[in-house]
């Protein structure tokens, strides 16, 4: 098996992710979590922005800045009624995480990089409980932690399709044995 | 900058570190200036007339659904809703028609006591539209905003009882902080005896408790609690609980009384949002006898 190669191959090397791309499924991905979800299950519903971002940032960090991790945060922020900055200030934080990261999360196959982003998804939750309890001094539900664990199980599909979509074969996510 | 996937060979661009440390500080800028200064209500409210469009679009599809399968329901279900209906009907004329009555009575009494007359409320409907994902608060959106008048404070019932405070209004929509969830609560009497308690919730759906309570009190399990109407949010006679059962202290000198909330947010679409009837003054303003959000978060 040959070393990854330093340039992006066949179809990916012809026709990159566009900005385009970029902003639509971030569009896309910011109104699936705008869906009338159902009561029983809300401590369920990943964070669809999020995944879409970090898929960004560690696929096209070029594209996807830190800025727009930013942005969707506040717009999160809005819609949920937290305090402005709660959910932007998580989201750049584990955007900064998944960009600084993103070379060894690159060696990984797609399956791997769902364990390894696990806990990216935990931080996040985290740390919009632990804002909100630091700022606004309630107690919070521990169980929305589990949103965390739900986006990580949902990276992989996501992942899957984003591939898709992207042009990226499916191959390239392979296992590379490149990394010893 | 050009949009291209690969990193252009000179950059001339702050280091990611930089930039992390630039949002953090504006983020974190927000946060405080959302919470101590109460600020960012305009921006807040700007991007909620943008994104509430948006949302209700959405929901369209899944309102449309859940009517279809309303649509197909058999005759003679309709025939028995409509027989219950009209008998509940005739009942509540019956009771109104004493009501009315002891109203009268009871104007005519506080007259001739020279007391101040009961605050009229008048009610608006409204309806449910989401609930907010929220690990903190109990909290859903209702269709009904600032156009329509709403102001925080104002307190949200439905048919059984209590339900919650209007706690943010946007153009077209308002947040309803709902009196289950944990650290809201409501001055409440106890309809057998008048025995004035505050009852707060716990974070639990079907739960409330009443804390603090003196173990000589006289509440029993099955006692309805009722707003008081001290505080000068919640109108009084609001029904708001049932006591299920008493707990007596272990070590700790109060006892405390656990309660079944009587709002059934969960079943029902539709609240009212109470309104004082215009022409009439205002209650009393809001007095922080029972904390309301931006009072807690204020101070």
């Amino acid at each position: 098996m040959p070393d990854k190669p330093l340039l992006p191959q066949g179809q990916e090397l012809a026709a990159p992710p566009s900005f385009r791309w970029v902003a639509v499924s971030l569009a896309v991905a910011f109104l699936l979590t705008l869906l009338p979800w159902p009561d029983g299950w809300r401590w369920l519903v990943p964070d669809f922005t999020l995944m879409a971002l970090l898929y960004w940032h560690i696929h096209a960090p070029r594209l996807a800045p830190l800025g727009a991790a930013f942005g969707f945060g506040l717009m999160t922020d809005a819609v949920r009624g937290v305090l402005m900055g709660q959910h932007a200030v998580a989201y750049t934080l584990t955007a900064f995480l998944a960009i600084y990261l993103r070379r060894r999360l690159e060696n990984f196959s797609a399956p791997a990089r769902a364990v390894q982003l696990a806990p990216l998804f935990l931080f996040k939750e985290m740390l919009v409980l632990a804002l909100g309890w630091l700022f606004g001094g309630h107690a919070a539900d521990w169980r929305f932690l589990l949103a965390g664990i739900v986006a990580a199980l949902l990276w992989l599909p996501l992942a899957m399709l984003f591939d898709r979509l992207a042009g990226r074969p499916w191959s390239e996510s392979a296992p590379s044995r490149a990394v010893k | 900058m050009s949009r291209t996937p690969q990193a252009p060979m000179f950059v001339r661009e702050m280091g990611l570190p930089v930039r992390l440390t630039l949002y953090l500080v504006f983020g974190l800028g927000l946060m405080v200036a959302d919470q101590r200064l109460d600020a960012l209500s305009l921006l807040r409210s700007s991007m909620m007339a943008l994104l509430h469009p948006m949302q209700a679009q959405l929901a369209r599809p899944f309102q449309f659904f859940g009517e279809a399968s309303d649509f197909f329901v058999i005759h003679g279900d309709l025939m028995a809703d409509n027989r219950k209906l009209s008998q509940e009907r005739d009942a509540l004329l019956q009771s109104m028609q004493s009501w009315r009555s002891l109203e009268l009575e009871n104007t005519r009494l506080r007259d001739l006591l020279a007391l101040p007359p009961r605050p009229e409320v008048a009610s608006l409907a409204a309806e449910i539209i989401r609930t907010q994902p929220d690990p903190f608060a109990r909290r859903v959106v209702v269709n009904r905003g600032e156009k329509d008048g709403v102001l925080p404070g104002r307190p949200v019932v439905d048919p059984h009882g209590l339900v919650g405070q209007v706690t943010r209004v946007y153009p077209t929509s308002s947040e309803v902080t709902l009196l289950v969830s944990k650290e809201q609560s409501a001055p409440v009497m106890n309809a057998r005896n008048g025995l004035r308690l505050i009852v707060s919730g716990v974070g639990s759906d079907d739960l409330l408790e009443v804390r603090y309570l003196d173990m000589q009190a006289d509440l029993k399990a099955g006692d309805l609690l009722a707003t008081s109407g001290i505080d000068g949010v919640y109108p009084a006679g609001i029904p708001v609980a049932r006591v299920l059962r008493l707990e007596m202290p272990s070590h700790t000198p109060f006892a405390r009384a656990v309660c079944a909330p009587l709002a059934q947010t969960g079943q029902y679409q539709h609240v009212l949002i109470l309104q004082p009837r215009p022409g009439l003054a205002a209650p009393v303003p809001p007095v922080p006898a029972a904390p309301s959000p931006e009072q807690r978060d204020a101070g």
